[in-house]
């Protein structure tokens, strides 16, 4: 290499290097990743808030965080679902008039899915950005490890979309969830199970359960297995590593315990891949009743990946799109004309939640002293999209005192859980068949396999 | 497991009297001035196989290790490991039931196929150029990307063939153009030490191709249809007992079933070999490329240009990769990041068969599709069995480095 | 100004710098207008973790040949090592009953706990122990991070001395085979033995500073800033001294032509060993102090991703200079966060949290092709030559390079290249004619 050619490479870096840090170093301290309108050119960018050049202090915006999982490894779906609910959030706090009057700045950062991350960016929100609160959140282990930051700081987070007990086990006051608890979830699938034997007749005597080696899968898992027990049904759980792609020499196993029932709680594409590869194998969802993952509730990539996932049965947190209230409604036709699904997914619904949770708390509180947030949100009663939320089990009605079990504490008490069934080959999830509870019932279940 | 003190037991004795061969016997023939080459790994076979029973005669008589008898020592001792697990487990599913163990092996056969395909392309770059290609497995997953693309979004409706005839015009433009940037310097002495080039290069590529297919197609997972649905059919007519045909499986002998989107991946890709073969072996350009991978400065005597002969092994390679991932699209879902797993495959495959050669890929192919199919199959632990799928393949890679880094068809290092 | 005293004084410079850096962090008030937010200071501390890294890599890749791609793998073996010994052992003053006690000296015993999962909740065989059988007045002490972050570098090493020695007969792409093989086994195994590693979710470890030091509390930045920094000073030394040792002259001579540096009376399998151990070694004590700082260690710090980042960041730096490779991951660290910005250029929008990674590749592709010491390595050469001609340098190098290496040992930047250097400047020299 001739000396000119070394010179001209070195002087292209030094100028890139400059450049990059040149042209980041001063937005990298306020903006992070809020350009929500960047996608909708009607709408004005939320962000930059209407603050207009005469007022400064009082006009101060009120920040408020969001996680959210954009990149791989995490579930970069469900991320941007939730990203696109909650600027939802934003635009609609801003339109209002902001908090307090002022307007109001959403920082949504990347978790990557990873607990690690999870720490970093939670750091960043609270001690760079300087948020009041923050909402969100998908996957249980960044739940789990972000909720220590949020203690160690002392500010709020209600988390959306995080299942894991243990986040409102350990009674952090910093920690609240409107999002269904792990065991509760189980709980509802066996109920519906023992529904399905006592009340339809179908024979259950087996279960598989396939789950993935996270701790959303694990601790599911073992919750339902107890609870099956209990019902006196037998089941052999098959965990698998979650980049599993081929599930060929597990669903022989599967096959080979003849079960009357499988219950998938891997996520993402595992959960598609096990589902189409058994259909193949024939025990698919129309020869085996099977419990599918609720990412099959993306009925697009569903019915992409599980072509032959007709039959399967899904659990559906929140309620059935025709018992919506006004919020729900709402937010379904803004978030539908922005993104052209039918229907919101419920974690992408509770994110919105979680942002609207914390602006009219910071109203009630009338501060953003995040101390006096917690208080706000301890007295809380939303009219959410998920309907009245509340959180019942707090600092003034301790688990002990309320004699139930710890995992309440700080948690929405009643996130509806129905279970829906696909009918029809290629049906819209909005169009699926609530078979259970029977008071939301739609249709009854069509129960394959029985001879 | 009911008596796993059997299985460790037997295990230990294995790797007790393998070491022991594997250590002892290269002095012993050291000592009497024999060839040294094959002593250590055929000193630990026969040690792992018989123990001191065939350890002795062997010091004693030290006759000429030859292939033969590594090959019946590596039998014996995959005959008692299977007694011994056989005997620890009498009731596990890979024991018991014959059915089950038929469907894995199939399984584990069909699989290893397109294993083998696409570990194919990989030993084919390496025999040519001399290089590992660690964006072996982006090839393969964009593939599969353009199959989906093209059959399910672009031009629904085409004939799967069309759509896997342009995921291979796509990977191969890609190798060739990566090739003639990246790695034609190699040879002309412009890059010191090419081979540590050549790994970080293609690390980089394997780094920029999978980011960039995400950033273009989202995390979505997709799967193209079934290609060719099987007709229903039943044999004899009423029962099915012989052969039953679905659109989506086929089952002989109410016993082995096959589903149809590996069964067609699995022909899909004999048929591609069968090609590769005819053009390896029939053509001119063929007979090119096997004469410089055996003697370059010998083939550039004769007057093949040994750089086209590098885009094209290279370009080959990529689009065989492209090809065994445009036929697994509909086999499974799609995402930019399946192909970490498969890439890792075909090095566990090439290094098994053999660096550089063609029949030891698709061997180990095979090879490697039959242990994953057995590791999931036999471990008795339904928690671990499937958790532990990536590593098997790796298990069989460190072994096979770490006894015989020639492998099973390989050059002498 | 002579070249290796302008490095020296560039180096002292910058380690001042680095080390009065915390005195603008918002936890003191800032510094002027230079605040530093927790945020910067934790990408700071995260930075020397990664050169801490990918410098070790460096030292293995670039100057040994051995192109490894387990080096997370140690990291992960570090933290994990450390992360466990605080999850299962605890000393107390009597013992247990209900674990497996080991009696040490005079009346303390090492007790292994034996966990098992009640509902949501962890129980182990000491909470028992403590309402059932042990006397009042027990202490049970935890072991002390840094004893457990000892015992982290102990494996570090006892791993890298077994993969250093089992892969002597390997060379090149069987090497990064191996290894890779070697870090995907470890990953699945910490994955899959959820009873003990905690699988994804991820292993809790205790802070760094438990009780904090010095009036910081337990969760501030400064005193793991420090911790981390030290580390990587210390490995700097240490790498400058070893690379310019012997030590360095000896694996470099490995590197060019092992038979060569056989026959020539070096050592092989001694330094080759040698240099898997003490870079693994390195990147267990940064994967053990990252683990303490942030808190939890899981699986997905092995997956290819994060190691084809320290690769990336000691290519683009500059692989074969331990100082190049450093300054390229603190940069490319600090970059990776700057580039999350979006752009809208337009109609066209950027998504940069995906985009950044593309463009990352890409530069490390060209970085390969076409400036292969590094983007960082042109500066160095042009400041160590002073704006002579290549040509005069060539001569005047060549013969000196011996003596440069024996007679300073704690050489600057330009030590460890000068080899390299002269020889390339040779070759152009002959070429040009």
């Amino acid at each position: 290499m001739n000396r000119s050619r070394t010179l001209i490479w070195s002087a292209i870096a030094l100028t890139l290097l400059a450049l990059l840090l040149a042209a980041c170093a001063p937005q990298a301290e306020t903006v992070g990743e809020a350009e929500p309108a960047a996608q909708e050119e009607a709408a004005p960018a939320p962000t930059e808030a209407p603050a207009e050049e005469s007022d400064d202090m009082a006009m101060e915006p009120v920040k408020i965080g969001a996680l959210a999982p954009l990149s791989a490894p995490g579930a970069v779906v469900g991320g941007e679902a939730m990203r696109e609910a909650m600027l939802i959030a934003a635009e609609e706090l801003n339109e209002r008039g902001g908090i307090m009057g002022r307007p109001v700045e959403l920082i949504i950062v990347d978790t990557e899915g990873l607990p690690e991350r999870g720490t970093a960016v939670v750091e960043r929100l609270i001690n760079q950005d300087g948020v009041v609160g923050i909402g969100g959140g998908y996957h249980s282990s960044v739940g789990v490890a972000a909720k220590e930051v949020a203690r160690d700081n002392g500010v709020p987070i209600v988390f959306a979309e995080t299942w894991n007990d243990t986040i409102t086990s350990v009674q952090y006051d910093e920690i609240f969830r409107i999002a269904p608890l792990s065991s509760e979830v189980s709980t509802v699938d066996v109920k519906f199970m023992q529904w399905l034997r006592d009340e339809n007749g179908m024979k259950l005597e087996k279960v598989v359960i396939l789950t993935e080696n996270t701790d959303y899968g694990i601790p599911a898992a073992e919750n339902t297995t107890a609870l099956l027990d209990e019902a006196g049904i037998a089941s052999v759980t098959f965990s698998v590593d979650i980049g599993t792609q081929d599930f060929a020499g597990i669903i022989e196993r599967v096959k080979a315990e003849s079960p009357d029932l499988i219950v998938t709680l891997a996520t993402g594409e595992a959960s598609y891949n096990f589902t189409q590869q058994a259909a193949d194998a024939g025990i698919g969802p129309q020869d085996v009743p099977t419990m599918c993952n609720q990412v099959s509730l993306v009925s697009d990539a569903f019915w992409t990946n599980v072509p032959d996932g007709n039959h399967c049965y899904v659990r559906r947190i929140g309620l059935p799109q025709q018992l919506y209230n006004d919020v729900a409604q709402a937010l379904v036709a803004e978030y539908s004309a922005r993104t052209g699904k039918d229907d919101i997914e419920s974690y992408a619904m509770a994110s919105y939640d979680s942002i609207m949770l914390i602006a009219q708390a910071i109203e009630d509180a009338g501060s953003t002293d995040p101390s006096d947030i917690i208080d706000a949100l301890e007295n809380i009663n939303h009219m959410g999209a998920l309907g009245p939320i509340t959180f019942p089990i707090n600092r003034s009605n301790t688990p002990e005192q309320a004699g139930v079990d710890p995992k309440w504490w700080h948690q929405f008490p009643d996130p509806a859980i129905t279970i829906v069934q696909y009918q029809e080959e290629g049906q819209d999830a909005t169009e699926t068949t609530v078979v259970y509870p029977v008071i939301y019932q739609t249709g009854a279940p069509i129960i394959v396999g029985q001879e | 497991m009911e008596n796993a003190a059997i299985f460790g037991w037997a295990l230990l004795w294995i790797i007790c009297w393998g070491a022991l061969g594997g250590v002892v016997t290269p002095r012993i023939y050291a000592r009497k001035d024999l060839e040294i080459s094959q002593a250590s790994f055929g000193g630990a076979v026969i040690g792992a196989a018989l123990g001191p029973f065939s350890l002795l005669p062997l010091w004693v008589a030290t006759p000429k290790i030859t292939n033969r008898l590594i090959g019946i020592a590596i039998a014996i001792v995959v005959g008692i490991f299977i007694a011994a697990f056989a005997l620890a487990d009498p009731d596990n599913l890979c024991v018991a039931n014959g059915g089950f163990v038929i469907s894995q092996l199939a399984n584990g056969i069909v699989i290893g196929i397109i294993y083998g395909l696409m570990a194919l392309g990989l030993t084919l770059i390496f025999s040519i150029l001399g290089v590992v290609s660690f964006a072996h497995g982006e090839f393969y997953m964009i593939g599969g990307m353009v199959t989906y693309f093209i059959s399910a979004k672009w031009l629904p409706g085409v004939s799967p063939l069309v759509a896997i005839l342009a995921s291979c015009i796509v990977t191969f433009a890609i190798g060739y153009l990566f090739e003639r940037i990246f790695l034609r310097p190699m040879g002309s002495g412009e890059i010191e030490r090419p081979t540590e080039y050549a790994i970080l290069v293609t690390f980089g590529l394997a780094f920029f191709l999978q980011y960039f297919t995400q950033a273009l197609t989202s995390a979505v997972p997709v799967k193209a249809q079934r290609f060719f649905p099987f007709p229903r059919a039943e044999l004899p007519a009423d029962s099915g007992a012989l052969l039953k045909m679905t659109p989506g499986n086929v089952t002989i002998f109410d016993a082995v079933s096959i589903p149809n989107p590996r069964f067609t991946a699995a022909v899909l890709a004999l048929l591609m070999l069968a090609a590769l073969l005819w053009f390896l072996y029939r053509t001119w350009v063929g007979k090119a490329l096997r004469a410089v991978s055996q003697d370059r400065q010998a083939a550039a005597v004769t007057g093949i240009n040994p750089d086209s002969m590098n885009s094209l092994a290279f370009s080959m390679g990529a689009m065989l990769a492209g090809l065994s991932g445009a036929s697994l699209v509909q086999v499974f879902s799609w995402l930019p990041q399946v192909g970490i797993p498969a890439a890792a495959r075909s090095f566990v495959i090439i290094v098994l068969g053999g660096m550089g050669s063609l029949p030891g890929a698709f061997l180990g192919g095979l090879i490697v599709g039959l242990v994953e199919a057995a590791g999931t199959g036999c471990i008795p632990d339904a928690t671990r069995a499937a958790a532990y799928i990536p590593a098997y393949g790796m298990v069989i890679l460190t072994l096979v480095l770490l006894l015989k880094p020639t492998g099973l068809f390989g050059r002498e290092l | 100004m002579n070249p290796t005293a302008l490095f020296r004084v560039a180096g002292a410079a910058a380690v001042v710098i680095l080390l009065l850096i915390p005195l603008a962090s918002s936890e003191l008030g800032g510094l002027g207008p230079l605040v530093l937010s927790g945020y910067v200071m934790h990408l700071a501390i995260t930075a020397f973790f990664y050169a801490i890294l990918a410098s070790s890599w460096s030292l293995l890749a670039g100057y040994a040949g051995q192109f490894s791609f387990g080096h997370m793998a140690f990291m992960a073996i570090g933290g994990y090592t450390s992360g466990l010994i605080g999850k299962f052992i605890r000393f107390t003053t009597a013992p247990s009953e209900l674990c497996t006690d080991i009696p040490l000296f005079g009346s303390w015993w090492l007790v292994v706990l034996n966990i098992r999962r009640v509902g949501t909740i962890d129980e182990s065989c000491l909470d028992m122990a403590k309402t059932e059988t042990l006397p009042a007045g027990t202490l049970i002490v935890f072991p002390p991070v840094w004893a457990s972050i000892a015992m982290g570098l102990v494996m570090g090493a006892t791993f890298g001395l077994l993969v250093g020695w089992l892969v002597l007969r390997l060379r090149s792409t069987y090497l990064a085979l191996f290894t890779i093989g070697f870090s995907e086994i470890l990953r699945a195994s910490i994955s899959a033995e959820i009873p003990i590693t905690e699988g994804q979710s991820g292993l809790e470890l205790v802070p760094l500073f438990p009780a904090g030091l010095l009036g910081f509390s337990s969760t501030s930045k400064i005193p793991p800033y420090y911790a981390m920094l030290l580390l990587f000073l210390v490995a700097m030394a240490m790498m400058t001294w070893l690379a310019g040792s012997r030590f360095g002259l000896f694996i470099r001579a490995i590197r060019e032509d092992e038979e060569a540096a056989a026959a020539l009376g070096v050592n092989i399998v001694r330094y080759k060993v040698l240099v898997f151990v003490i870079t693994s070694t390195l990147a267990a004590a940064a994967g053990a102090l990252q683990g303490h700082y942030i808190g939890i260690i899981t699986p997905n710090t092995l997956i290819i991703l994060q190691m084809s980042l320290v690769i990336a960041m000691a290519v683009i730096g500059g692989l074969e200079n331990i100082y190049t490779a450093s300054v390229g991951a603190i940069v490319i660290t600090f970059m990776l966060e700057l580039l999350r910005t979006n752009i809208t250029i337009g109609p066209l929008h950027i998504d940069m949290t995906l985009w950044r990674l593309v463009f990352f590749g890409l530069l490390l592709m060209l970085t390969l092709r076409f400036q292969r010491n590094g983007l960082l390595y042109p500066i160095l050469e042009r400041i160590s030559r002073g704006g002579v001609a290549a040509e005069t340098v060539s001569i005047r190098a060549a013969p000196d390079e011996d003596e440069v290496d024996v007679e300073d040992e704690e050489h600057p930047p330009s030590g460890p290249d000068e080899n390299a250097d002269a020889e390339a400047v040779n070759d152009h020299a002959e070429s040009d004619r």
